[in-house]
């Protein structure tokens, strides 16, 4: 029953996103943006997959996943713009004439992939070691990973830290020699970061049904008792929190030649607390619903936006509220729910018909 | 032969009237500028009254030089810079001496613009005041002119201007200009000084008097301009001296804006904490209950546009409180009484309900709004020269003083206090002896809340009222619960003046931006030793 009930969302979602939206843009019904604005929801469900492992199921509310996204964004970006110009235009306005030393590596595709994956992990791993080991867990983990994002934020705003300051990276023109601006290289982009999803989705299917997820869903129920048992939670945790910078720098390296832009706001406060509020909506714990809260969420805000702008927050908050307060399992626990009490009914009725 | 014998006797006694008595001939020309037979008589005219430098002559030449001397009855006015009612301006005369109009029954004149007679003087005239703007404006009504003006104050040696100088100096009100005046004076005295016990006690005189440009004055004395290598080294040393009490009284200064700093937090940190260690909620929207008592400190102050002075900063105190603490206990009842012991479901509803309120305010009143410092708060306490703290800061930290003192009275001495701290230590037990709890947290909750109100009327004295003020500061007061220890009355002042401090320090060596990541850092490390706070529950409590 579970296993057809789970390949029924696969199929829906795979017939969808693989074959009538391409269909849909082949035919001419739909226009390559519409299609490159899926493809970068699909780069948020990445990050939104690592945001369920933390928090879903390992009960870490990490709020600097928006900040390993940026991250993995603006490493992309430096390449594209080194692939542009030798001396990117702020520098020149800055009156800066020799580029700076960590701007250089990210003059080759291949180093520049690696940095954008080690960096994050290995701020992941930094953070997550000083934070773990002091047994720092729950609000305050929460707290002080967001005033980390704050204070990044914070730095990639300055001008002085070289990153493009408040007006960000962007105008790119090519990466690896194709030109981001022609509808077969979006197209393209849009296959890779749809099979890049698929993959991280079982890839993380995998890590929940292994031994190590189920050790991370101890912890989420009971620390300690997980703890007095020898497990060292530290190392779990610290691995999750490491698998899911690494998904979110994925989900951001995609996310940015689809978008042509990278700006501080990706990191902001609001923005980081947004993420974590995809997978809440969708159904934490669960993978399909962190996947199907953050395409929904980001599908409702460009709806939103264009058709009743001044209302788009009140909106987004009435969900928060409405979430936490009555769907405390997301879409796919009322989905669930709905289900349980349709078929309750039909048994009912069975009976009293028999 | 007769006649030029007559034009003689004239041209000499007009030639003794001008030597004896200058004030006379001054009279002569300010005549012939009000009324001139040409314009080459008036540019005459002018061109000798620059050259006089009578001071009685300066309140007229000011207001030529800012364009607004007129003629009523006959008598050379001017008018205040601002009109004081409907268009109206208050007329003050010029020459001969100066003072304020007042009408029949002695009140102020005032009258339009229209009702006045222009006096036009043509620009290239004006051009010819130029260079003695600094000597009448040294009589400007206006002490920031005043400044200016010694500071622009060229040929020192000349007697005349040394006179007029001490003049002014002697008769100063403002103690900005005052000490600006008197730099001058003594500045004279010691280039002319002739021995070395004058020039000392000159340089001493300086140096106690310490205006701003007080250093590098006594330094260019004392490299070269002065009459022997003691002197000038006497001089030095006496500039080094002010230069490291200067950046003594710096660093006082940058630890007043961080006690100040401090104060804000630990004001917005209290109620946080306070709700936090008794429901265990993690409220987001905290910042946004400082947004709307900021906002009601506005709307009171619009109410009251017409006059009132103070009162509407008086009257918002309480105010921005129950309005604020109101809303809360709105909240509180709808939304956050679900959501008791679950903070990280608390945190995301709230972050919810701000981003709702937050859109609200900025649907009703746009993006940028100011409420104006009560003349009362204005300007600041001149503790020494360079050291001025401001009198909304200093009121801030009073208030929070206040407030602090008033939360622990509550806390510690009401049969309330009691209560709320029973719920925060065990909340089922107190259930059981009796205490109700969803109705302690409700005025738990209304405290906490309008002490944010509270706070954000204080904040509307250094800042603008913007929709997402709240925002700003929501993270920052959060890190100040975490390193107190939540439910800490001591902790949370503590850390609150500690982050304040640590801030502004860190700001003195790195820029902000830094400091603030630098305290994050310092932050994650002391979390290392005290994973709970500064101020943790004794005891070894198993959690779950």
């Amino acid at each position: 029953m579970k296993t057809n009930n789970s390949s029924l969302y696969y199929i829906l979602f795979i017939a969808i996103f693989a074959i009538l939206l391409p269909a849909g843009h082949l035919s001419g019904f739909l226009s390559i943006n519409t299609i490159s604005i899926w493809g970068r929801y699909f780069c948020f469900a990445i990050a939104a997959l690592g945001i369920d492992l933390i928090w879903g199921y390992t009960g870490i509310l990490s709020m600097c996943q928006a900040f390993f996204f940026c991250l993995g964004s603006y490493g992309i970006a430096m390449h594209l713009v080194l692939q542009k110009t030798a001396l990117p235009d702020f520098m020149v306005w800055n009156k800066i004439t020799t580029l700076p030393f960590f701007w250089q590596p990210f003059n080759s595709f291949s180093l520049t992939v690696i940095l954008c994956m080690l960096i994050p992990a290995a701020l992941a791993f930094l953070i997550g070691f000083v934070l773990f080991k002091s047994r720092i867990k729950g609000v305050y983990m929460a707290i002080i990973t967001q005033a980390l994002t704050l204070a990044m934020w914070l730095i990639f705003l300055r001008n002085e830290t070289n990153l493009g300051g408040t007006n960000g990276l962007t105008d790119f023109k090519t990466l690896l020699g194709f030109d981001l601006a022609n509808t077969q290289v979006k197209l393209a982009l849009y296959f890779i970061s749809f099979t890049v999803l698929c993959l991280a989705y079982m890839a993380c299917h995998r890590i929940t049904r292994s031994k190590f997820g189920k050790v991370l869903q101890a912890i989420r129920d009971s620390e300690s008792r997980v703890s007095y048992t020898a497990y060292h939670t530290v190392n779990f945790k610290l691995a999750v929190f490491v698998v899911a910078a690494l998904l979110a720098a994925v989900g951001g390296m995609l996310y940015l030649p689809q978008t042509g832009i990278i700006t501080p706001g990706r990191m902001d406060v609001k923005a980081s607390v947004e993420m974590v509020m995809w997978v809440a909506l969708g159904g934490r714990g669960n993978l399909k619903g962190a996947v199907i809260g953050a395409l929904l969420v980001n599908f409702l805000y460009s709806v939103c936006t264009s058709w009743f702008p001044d209302s788009w927050l009140f909106i987004l908050g009435f969900l928060f509220v409405i979430t936490v307060l009555y769907f405390d399992k997301g879409l796919i626990g009322l989905v669930t729910t709905l289900r349980a009490r349709i078929g309750n009914l039909y048994l009912k009725t069975a009976q009293t018909t028999n | 032969m007769k006649n030029s014998l007559k034009f003689g006797w004239i041209l000499l006694l007009l030639l003794v009237a001008m030597a004896s008595r200058a004030q006379d001939s001054s009279s002569l020309y300010v005549a012939q500028l009000l009324h001139p037979q040409s314009d080459s008589v008036r540019t005459h005219a002018i061109g000798r009254l620059v050259a006089l430098r009578i001071p009685a002559t300066f309140p007229l030449l000011m207001a030529i030089n800012d364009k607004k001397l007129y003629l009523l009855d006959n008598q050379a006015i001017t008018i205040d810079g601002k009109p004081s009612d409907e268009e109206k301006y208050r007329l003050h005369r010029v020459y001969p001496d100066t003072r304020p109009l007042h009408n029949s029954s002695g009140d102020p004149l005032l009258l339009s613009l229209s009702q006045l007679k222009t006096v036009d003087i043509p620009r290239a005239d004006r051009l010819l005041l130029l260079p003695i703007a600094p000597l009448f404006n040294l009589y400007s009504p206006d002490a920031q002119k005043r400044i200016q003006a010694y500071g622009q104050l060229t040929d020192l040696q000349d007697p005349q201007v040394q006179k007029i100088l001490a003049d002014v100096v002697s008769k100063e009100t403002d103690y900005n200009a005052l000490r600006i005046g008197k730099e001058s004076l003594y500045a004279i005295q010691l280039h002319t000084a002739k021995n070395e016990a004058t020039a000392k006690a000159y340089i001493d005189s300086i140096a106690r008097n310490w205006s701003d440009n007080a250093s590098a004055l006594l330094t260019a004395y004392g490299s070269g301009k002065a009459f022997n290598t003691n002197t000038a080294n006497y001089a030095i040393e006496k500039a080094k001296q002010l230069e490291s009490k200067y950046d003594n009284l710096q660093r006082i200064q940058n630890l007043f804006s961080g006690l100040s700093l401090g104060s804000i937090l630990i004001l917005i940190a209290l109620g946080l904490s306070i709700v936090y260690g008794l429901a265990g909620v993690i409220n987001m929207a905290h910042g946004e209950f400082m947004m709307i008592g900021a906002y009601t400190t506005y709307c009171i102050q619009m109410l009251f546009s017409r006059g009132y002075g103070d009162w509407f900063f008086i009257i918002s105190l309480p105010l921005s409180f129950i309005v604020a603490g109101l809303m809360g206990l709105i909240l509180e009842r709808l939304v956050i009484r679900h959501l008791y012991s679950k903070p990280l479901e608390s945190l995301l509803a709230t972050w919810g309900i701000s981003l709702i309120l937050v859109q609200t305010a900025r649907l009703i009143f746009g993006d940028l709004t100011a409420v104006k410092t009560p003349q009362l708060l204005a300007g600041g306490w001149q503790a020494a020269p360079h050291l001025t703290l401001p009198y909304n800061r200093i009121f801030i930290i009073a208030l929070t003083a206040v407030m602090v003192l008033l939360t622990y009275l509550m806390l510690f001495k009401t049969k309330l206090g009691l209560q709320i701290r029973a719920v925060t230590q065990n909340r089922q037990m107190s259930a059981c002896l009796g205490v109700e709890t969803r109705r302690i947290a409700a005025v738990t909750f209304f405290i906490g809340s309008g002490l944010a109100g509270l706070a954000g009327c204080a904040i509307t004295l250094i800042g603008n009222v913007v929709p997402d003020m709240g925002q700003t500061y929501i993270v920052d007061s959060f890190l100040v619960v975490v390193t107190g220890g939540v439910g800490k009355l001591a902790g949370t002042i503590v850390s609150g003046l500690g982050i304040g401090f640590f801030t502004k320090i860190s700001e003195a060596f790195f820029q902000a931006v830094y400091g603030k990541v630098f305290i994050l850092l310092f932050i994650m490390l002391f979390m290392q030793y005290k994973p709970k706070g500064l101020f943790p529950d004794k005891g070894r409590i198993a959690e779950e």
